[in-house]
């Protein structure tokens, strides 16, 4: 599978450069989908300028990236389109790495589940078999680089991408086992962006069904391995933090990163929800409203772990979903990172009510950003609303893809224990709902 | 002052700026020099030669040069701020360039061209000021003893009309037309598609050319530059309020900076008033050693010294943390034994 891998990537490079070296990468750079104030290749190199005047990068409201990227970027800025092209690759084959094994874990499990006879004797058709799952991994390394989204972010050199990067090898670790790998990753990635925290819980769920240590909440092996985990990633935190520290000598960078990620203060327009809620609010209620807003990205780890326990890597891609549209400063590349798993669940095809649907609505609303966008801004005919139209538009689709995909994760699910073919007591046939 | 804009009264400014550099060849710094040019010519689209301000046929002469210091360019040129300038009645923000600082022993020379009618001067296309309104501001002027003699050149249409209403004392006046005359440009410039310069100032430039520091021409000389065989209009003058015959005024009096110096020969013995002065002042300053001259820095280095930009590095400490954290996960993870595939 080397091969193809390497095709594909070679492909990818050759995309990528091409667009750099076209006209359209200066296009690319400047719109609001792919860079907001939180990632742009812009503010990194106006925050490397600041620092070589003498002056702390953090002074301003301008630069808003860790510390960690300032020492990456500061050695390596000359190649700045070289890097974003590597992380991409990297990221593909670490998530092409983690499908692989993935696969293997999902056929043993299978396997096991056949022989313990926990599925019903009509469900042949729906069982995965390794034909198909054998083109899978490449297919996700596909759909993450040829992605139209990750070009342009990777175009318009936004840090997404090494956040991207950073998050798949976590997925990576979490999936070959190494419970200190993951927790190190986890960390890097929760340092850079404070949202990936609420994959701690799918992670934790992962080690622990591989570790076969049964969730009970009486169980004092649970406790044990949870703690152990959790101390692992807070202390991977605390020392990635202090280190940063280090760097400029002082503490300038966590309200400058983390404090701007959390109170919102720019409200630049970009494919979130928060922008226009903002700047719509009066100054008395923006508190109570950031607040409600940042829990409704972390308050979906914990129904969603309840319900998907035996499933930690599907709640892995719903959380890194929730992530990419709840967060408050989302861009394309995080849309593409959760993108790039749908392939695994490439045979929950049958089940998945709205694809046409949503997949045209994502589609239309990605066409229309641009143009939405230049009639708000230059031609003046429109105005923000119209922008904001088509971001809920978009959130809304992505919403119902995500949906749509968990319904028909459980659908099956519900048909592998009982059967495909449902009667209710009186013998007519049913229907399952979702309540 | 040039009152005018546009490109087609690209004269206006040449007359200015001639004018201008005549008055800074003959010692006049810029710091007493008021200078109001609407200043779009050099830079106007429209010039084919750009940065530059020509004043002869031919190119001869570049009055646009590096040194010219405009002190209300554009549309700060207005009838507000030259009455403001002249009578000193300025907001205190102003900066002293902008600042007419003359007191009761200057000799002030005010040069106006640009377009004007009977009894009135236009201003930027857009007002007007009239010469009842000049009158009273140079009156201010004597009440405030903002001046000791004052000479007018103006050079527009009409422009005799602009001094027939001064009633204050030692003003002369000069006017490159009479009242139903109008002042006609010199020739045009083919290359450069404008009429380079009008009559009037263009004799009075070349009379002005002529003219050092140590000469001793006087008013009537200038009275006769440009006599109706040259000029068609007929230039005008005015010297009933100048209390001094213009015979005897000299035209370095006003166009130049010219010092009375006496160069003598006799020697004086100043040691009895030197001890005399020293013993009314006691020595009250402390003995400090004074400073000499030539231990300060040298003014090229001074000038020269600039920050030197260092620039940042990470700090050692944390490159080396950071390499160590990495080091200790890979082997935490790969284990010791692979140490001996890196020895």
């Amino acid at each position: 599978m080397a091969a193809p891998l390497v095709l594909v990537v070679l492909a990818a490079v050759t995309v990528r450069a091409a667009l750099y070296r076209s006209s359209l990468a200066v296009f690319i750079a400047e719109r609001v989908e792919v860079a907001t104030p939180l990632n742009a290749w812009k503010r990194v190199v106006e925050g490397l300028a600041l620092l070589d005047l003498g002056v702390s990068p953090y002074s301003g409201a301008i630069f808003h990236e860790t510390p960690l990227i300032i020492y990456l970027f500061h050695f390596l800025i000359e190649y700045a389109e070289l890097v974003f092209m590597i992380t991409d690759v990297l990221t593909a084959v670490a998530l092409y790495l983690a499908i692989q094994d993935f696969n293997k874990v999902v056929f043993k499990k299978q396997k096991l589940l056949i022989e313990l006879d926990k599925y019903a004797p009509d469900v042949a058709e729906l069982i995965q078999t390794p034909m198909e799952m054998h083109y899978i991994p490449l297919k996700v390394a596909l759909f993450y680089l040829l992605n139209p989204y990750t070009v342009m972010s990777c175009v318009a050199k936004s840090t997404c991408a090494i956040n991207n990067s950073v998050i798949a090898f976590f997925i990576l670790a979490t999936i070959k086992g190494s419970a200190f790998l993951s927790a190190v990753f986890l960390a890097l990635a929760t340092y850079q962006s404070l949202y990936p925290l609420t994959l701690f819980a799918p992670a934790l769920l992962y080690l622990l069904q591989r570790q076969f240590i049964p969730i009970k909440l009486k169980s004092k092996s649970f406790w044990l391995y949870t703690m152990q985990y959790a101390s692992l990633y807070l202390c991977s935190l605390v020392v990635i933090i202090c280190l940063s520290f280090f760097l400029l000598n002082s503490w300038d960078f966590i309200p400058s990163v983390y404090g701007f990620i959390l109170s919102v203060p720019d409200l630049t327009p970009n494919i979130g929800l928060f922008w226009y809620f903002f700047a719509e609010m009066f100054e008395h209620f923006s508190l109570f409203f950031v607040c409600v807003f940042q829990i409704n990205v972390f308050f979906y780890t914990i129904p969603l772990a309840i319900k998907l326990k035996e499933h930690p890597v599907f709640f892995m891609f719903v959380q890194l979903a929730i992530i990419s549209i709840f967060k408050s400063y989302p861009t394309l590349g995080d849309v593409a990172l959760y993108m790039a798993f749908l392939p695994v669940w490439s045979h929950l095809y049958r089940f998945l009510r709205n694809i046409f649907i949503l997949s045209c609505v994502l589609i239309f609303c990605s066409f229309l950003f641009p143009v939405l966008w230049h009639l708000w801004i230059y031609a003046g005919s429109a105005n923000s609303n119209f922008y904001y139209a088509i971001t809920l538009t978009f959130n809304v689709g992505q919403i119902l893809l995500i949906s749509d995909y968990f319904y028909a994760f459980l659908r099956r699910e519900y048909y592998l224990t009982h059967g495909l073919h449902l009667t209710r007591q009186d013998g007519t046939e049913a229907m399952l709902v979702l309540k | 002052v040039c009152t005018s804009r546009f490109w087609f009264n690209y004269r206006h400014v040449a007359n200015t700026l001639s004018v201008y550099r005549s008055v800074k060849r003959l010692g006049i710094p810029d710091s007493h020099i008021v200078l109001m040019l609407a200043d779009d010519m050099a830079c106007n689209p429209r010039n084919p030669k750009p940065a530059t301000v020509f004043s002869h046929k031919n190119m001869e002469l570049n009055v646009y040069g590096d040194d010219v210091e405009v002190d209300y360019r554009s549309y700060e040129v207005t009838v507000e701020n030259f009455l403001r300038v002249l009578t000193g009645r300025i907001p205190p923000s102003t900066p002293r360039s902008k600042r007419l600082l003359s007191d009761d022993r200057s000799n002030i020379l005010i040069y106006m061209t640009g377009h004007g009618g009977n009894g009135f001067l236009k201003f930027q296309d857009s007002e007007e000021i009239t010469n009842v309104e000049l009158a009273d501001a140079f009156e201010q002027m004597w009440q405030k003893r903002r001046y000791n003699e004052l000479l007018f050149i103006i050079d527009t249409c009409q422009g005799a009309s602009m001094y027939e209403r001064f009633y204050s004392p030692n003003i002369m006046a000069l006017a490159s037309s009479q009242v139903g005359e109008d002042s006609l440009s010199h020739q045009p410039d083919l290359a450069i598609g404008v009429h380079l310069m009008d009559r009037y100032t263009f004799y009075v430039l070349e009379f002005l050319e002529e003219i050092h520091p140590a000469s001793q021409t006087n008013m009537n000389d200038l009275f006769q530059v440009c006599p109706k065989s040259l000029c068609v209009s007929t230039p005008g003058h005015r010297t009933d309020l100048f209390q001094r015959d213009p015979q005897k005024v000299l035209i370095t009096d006003f166009f130049g900076s010219v010092r009375k110096v006496e160069i003598t020969t006799e020697t004086l013995s100043l040691d009895r008033d030197v001890a005399g002065v020293e013993s009314k002042f006691p020595e009250e300053e402390l003995a400090t050693e004074p400073l000499k001259y030539a231990e300060q820095l040298p003014v090229a280095q001074i000038i020269h010294q600039k920050p030197k930009q260092k620039d940042w590095h990470p700090p050692g400490g944390f490159i080396l943390g950071l390499w160590a954290l990495i080091i200790m996960v890979f082997f935490k993870t790969y284990g010791i034994k692979h140490m001996k595939h890196v020895f």
